[in-house]
């Protein structure tokens, strides 16, 4: 290694930073089970090895505070009667939040902030202090044949002589600094014994003078100086003596006692056999499995993901010049081979696409893993009994996605230990059991990941909305009492609604849903719930799969080119004029046996149309399907998004742009907003028939759904 | 970091392949740093017990470096285990202080030897030499397992 020992420890110390956030996390994990299972000694000892492994860890590192403060805790937990103490999960909470702190000041190079708090409460947890650092410097001096051997050892070691062995007295000295004598002891014995049979041992393994030296009756066949090789460890014996007690009586060693061959033979037989069957190709093959996993930086995966996305532009202006090459010269040859190279290159480009998007996918379980603790410190807060369900954690989900989600996420599963759940007393009143549960749950739907939090709680209740609602100002009586419980519902994620404090009381969903929902709107994600009184709200988030390429359906509309996801299309239908009907202010459209809301982006009905007749996309938003009229279809094509600036582009009607590979450049609709922005427009502004979303929106919007670059004339 | 003279196997000049067991991630990391000066090889590394023995089965290394605190198996069992299955394999059991009973357990149970945490690579590299006694041999600079 070329490395400087500064620039390896610090690359030593970057990695513990990563790998101790999953120690800590461990440590949280285990100290909730601990604190539903109190002095439960199987949880005990595993928060003693996750302490332990952070202690030694971070001692590699030279991080000498963690590492004491480590060190204490685990001694003390080591302690007998420790871990039936009630405040061991307690200690060990604060424990995995001081050792967090301390992390990220050593990792910014702060001030380490102070253990003493957490050092007096550890100390508390041990009854009797530990005052064990009673470690003698002193080298005991040995005392040769100082030991009386009973007379059992005394015929043994008779018997070994007349067996042909001889029978020596080994004396070691314990070197001083060996930091655990009584391992090395052990170790000592060990090699004594593979030189043959030991008749004695002293000073006894428990004795105070153990750690210091040890002397063996041991019966032989090797010399001595194969003896002291044998048991001069390095770092261990300090000083090996071989005496000659009795010799052998029967000069010829011919007879090899089966004792000694006993532990010699396996080490020569047998293994060269053995590990010389680990042929080459197998060793190379070990050491490719070796360096599996990569820690790479999320910018640089975001980086090729983008080159892929070019890519797939390249792609399409390829086949566009394909296309344009085939017209020219419908009975070219080399026509055909231009379509396989493309098919070949498409093919490639696709899986390219998937395993990059792979890369990027990580379970679920990396943002789930944290609400444990969450919901425990919240429940405590106000006053609940909450168990948290986790299921689906191994669903995988694009990082950026979930990253995005962890704020919104936290906040529904805020929301639902605190205002969903009711208080243990309420609960017992309604005949329910006083433990609130909290399920979060995810799955792959389609080409969407679902997310849920539900909650057994009191519910929502539509009506208290509804009577908010109209109170705010927000509606008049008689639109609030149109609206399904679907819509009520959905009112909480408006702005204004959500910001009126009293809310809070009266809803108990109140605070911040808004934030929830502009975050999802951003991901081009979409939130809907379900409610029962008494039984349990539920918030599903439907997230896409990745933020970067879309499958999407291109049209038409007042000559402006538009796309939307393909996954909201249901069906493209024809139709004519004259199904468009008007009721109550609605325009909606009769497709065979069903009645769809209608969505007009362009010019509003009444006016002269070029045709009666009217393409029509069938899209689910949400829970609701509508029909959206277009002018004219254009194709499907897989888009990669390019994010559009907020300073250059504001409204929240379209996600997104992209460029098509003749460069034009073609907007992508938000649905979920679309919508919306019909429901917000439609009681007070549908009576002007001004259903012609893009057209008759403020000038401000009109401008910037004009496109950039390259739009049509 | 300190540079060693490479320990390679006597019978044939090979560097010599270990696996590494411990649930930290760092810690095998560490290890491993330490290893490759040594001229040896990493063949197979374990985070818990069980994968412990699996792997020794796979890869059959010289020298096993096994943790003694770990989740699914400690590394007590799975040393005696491993012993139990292939006598001849040489586990150096790698632990903190407070550990001195583990220790000792694994020794008697097998276990050829112990170095203490924080490994210290000059402490590790005169246990593997001793370890290995005579099937190791330390190549000088000039002709080194060539």
């Amino acid at each position: 290694m070329t490395n400087s020992p500064d620039e390896r420890g610090a690359e030593l110390r970057d990695l513990f930073y990563e790998t101790s956030q999953e120690l800590l996390q461990a440590l949280n994990d285990e100290a909730l089970k601990l604190e539903k299972r109190p002095g439960d000694e199987e949880i005990v000892r595993s928060v003693r090895r996750t302490v332990h492994t952070l202690k030694g860890d971070s001692a590699a590192c030279g991080l000498r505070e963690l590492s004491e403060l480590a060190h204490q805790f685990e001694d003390a937990l080591s302690m007998e009667g420790a871990a039936a103490h009630a405040a061991v999960a307690d200690i060990a909470f604060a424990a995995a939040d001081l050792f967090s702190e301390m992390i990220a000041a050593y990792r910014k190079g702060h001030k380490l902030p102070s253990t003493k708090k957490l050092s007096k409460r550890i100390e508390e947890l041990t009854s009797t202090p530990a005052a064990k650092k009673s470690r003698k410097k002193k080298s005991a001096s040995l005392n040769k044949h100082a030991a009386d051997w009973t007379e059992y050892e005394k015929l043994a070691m008779l018997q070994a002589q007349a067996n042909g062995q001889d029978v020596l007295h080994v004396a070691v000295k314990i070197d001083p600094h060996c930091a655990m004598p009584i391992a090395g002891r052990q170790l000592i014995q060990n090699a004594v014994a593979s030189m043959g049979p030991v008749l004695a041992v002293r000073p006894d393994a428990k004795s105070a003078a153990a750690s210091k030296h040890v002397e063996f009756v041991l019966a032989s066949v090797q010399t001595p100086q194969q003896i002291i090789a044998k048991c001069k460890i390095p770092t261990i014996a300090e000083e090996v003596t071989v005496d000659l007690l009795y010799q052998a009586t029967s000069a010829g060693a011919q007879a090899v006692p089966d004792l000694t061959s006993d532990s010699k033979e396996p080490e020569a037989g047998k293994e060269p056999g053995i590990s010389s069957a680990a042929p080459q190709s197998e060793s190379q093959f070990a050491a490719s499995t070796l360096e599996n996993i990569l820690r790479v930086e999320a910018s640089r995966i975001d980086s090729v993901l983008n080159l892929v996305g070019e890519l797939i532009i390249g792609k399409s202006m390829l086949q566009q010049a394909l296309n344009d090459f085939a017209k020219r010269y419908p009975k070219d040859l080399l026509r055909g081979k231009f379509a396989d190279a493309m098919a070949f290159q498409a093919r490639v480009l696709n899986d390219l696409q998937r395993s990059v998007m792979k890369i990027r996918m990580v379970p679920v379980d990396q943002l789930f893993r944290r609400f444990p603790r969450m919901v425990r410190d919240v429940a405590r807060q106000c006053g609940r009994e909450v168990d948290l369900a986790l299921s689906g954690q191994e669903t995988d989900l694009d990082k950026g996605i979930l990253d995005a989600i962890a704020e919104p996420l936290t906040h529904l599963v805020r929301n639902a230990v605190s205002h969903g759940i009711e208080s243990p007393e309420e609960r017992r009143k309604l005949g329910k059991s006083p433990h609130g549960t909290v399920r979060l749950n995810a799955y792959h739907q389609g080409n969407q990941v679902v997310v849920e939090v539900s909650d057994d709680g009191r519910g929502i209740d539509v009506q208290k909305i509804r009577s908010k609602a109209i109170e705010l100002g927000l509606m008049t009586a008689e639109d609030a009492a149109q609206l399904t419980e679907t819509e009520t519902l959905n009112l909480i994620f408006r702005p204004g609604f959500s910001t009126a404090e009293q809310v809070t009381e009266v809803s108990g969903r109140g605070v911040g849903m808004d934030v929830v929902q502009s975050v999802l709107q951003r991901l081009k994600a979409s939130v809907s719930l379900e409610t029962r009184p008494g039984q349990g709200t539920t918030f599903r988030l439907k997230l896409p799969l990745t933020l970067a390429i879309i499958k999407a359906l291109l049209f038409w509309v007042e000559q402006r080119l538009y796309a939307i996801p393909l996954n909201a299309v249901l069906e493209i239908a024809r139709t004519v004029e004259t199904e468009v009907h008007q009721v109550d202010n609605y325009e909606v459209l009769q497709l065979r046996n069903q009645v769809l809301p209608v969505l007009r982006l362009g010019r509003p009905a009444g006016e002269p149309g070029r045709s009666s007749k009217l393409f029509v996309l069938v899209i689910t938003v949400g829970e609701r399907k509508y029909g959206l009229i277009v002018d004219a279809l254009e194709g499907e094509e897989e888009l990669v998004i390019k994010a559009l600036d907020d300073h250059t582009f504001s409204t929240d009607l379209v996600s997104g742009a992209s460029i098509l590979g003749d460069g034009r450049v073609v907007l992508i609709l938000n649905l979920s907003a679309v919508v919306e922005h019909v429901a917000h427009l439609r009681p007070q502004e549908m009576g002007r028939a001004g259903s012609g979303l893009l057209l008759t929106h403020t000038d401000r919007t009109r401008l910037a759904l004009t496109p950039p670059v390259g739009g049509q004339a | 970091m300190e540079q060693f003279a490479p320990v390679k196997r006597s019978k044939d000049g090979q560097a010599v392949r270990y696996l590494i067991v411990d649930d930290s991630v760092f810690a095998r990391k560490n290890l491993a740093r330490m290893i490759e000066s040594f001229g040896g090889q990493v063949a197979a590394e374990a985070g818990d017990g069980l994968t412990a023995i699996s792997e020794f089965d796979r890869t059959h290394p010289d020298i096993v470096l096994m943790d003694i605190t770990m989740p699914q198996m400690e590394g007590i069992e799975a040393a005696e285990r491993i012993v139990q299955q292939h006598p001849e394999a040489r586990i150096v059991m790698v632990s903190s202080v407070g550990y001195q009973e583990n220790i000792v357990a694994a020794l008697q149970r097998g276990a050829r030897h112990f170095v203490q945490k924080p490994v210290k690579p000059e402490v590790l590299y005169e246990v593997i030499k001793y370890v290995l006694g005579e099937d190791g041999a330390v190549a000088n600079a000039a002709g080194a397992g060539a």
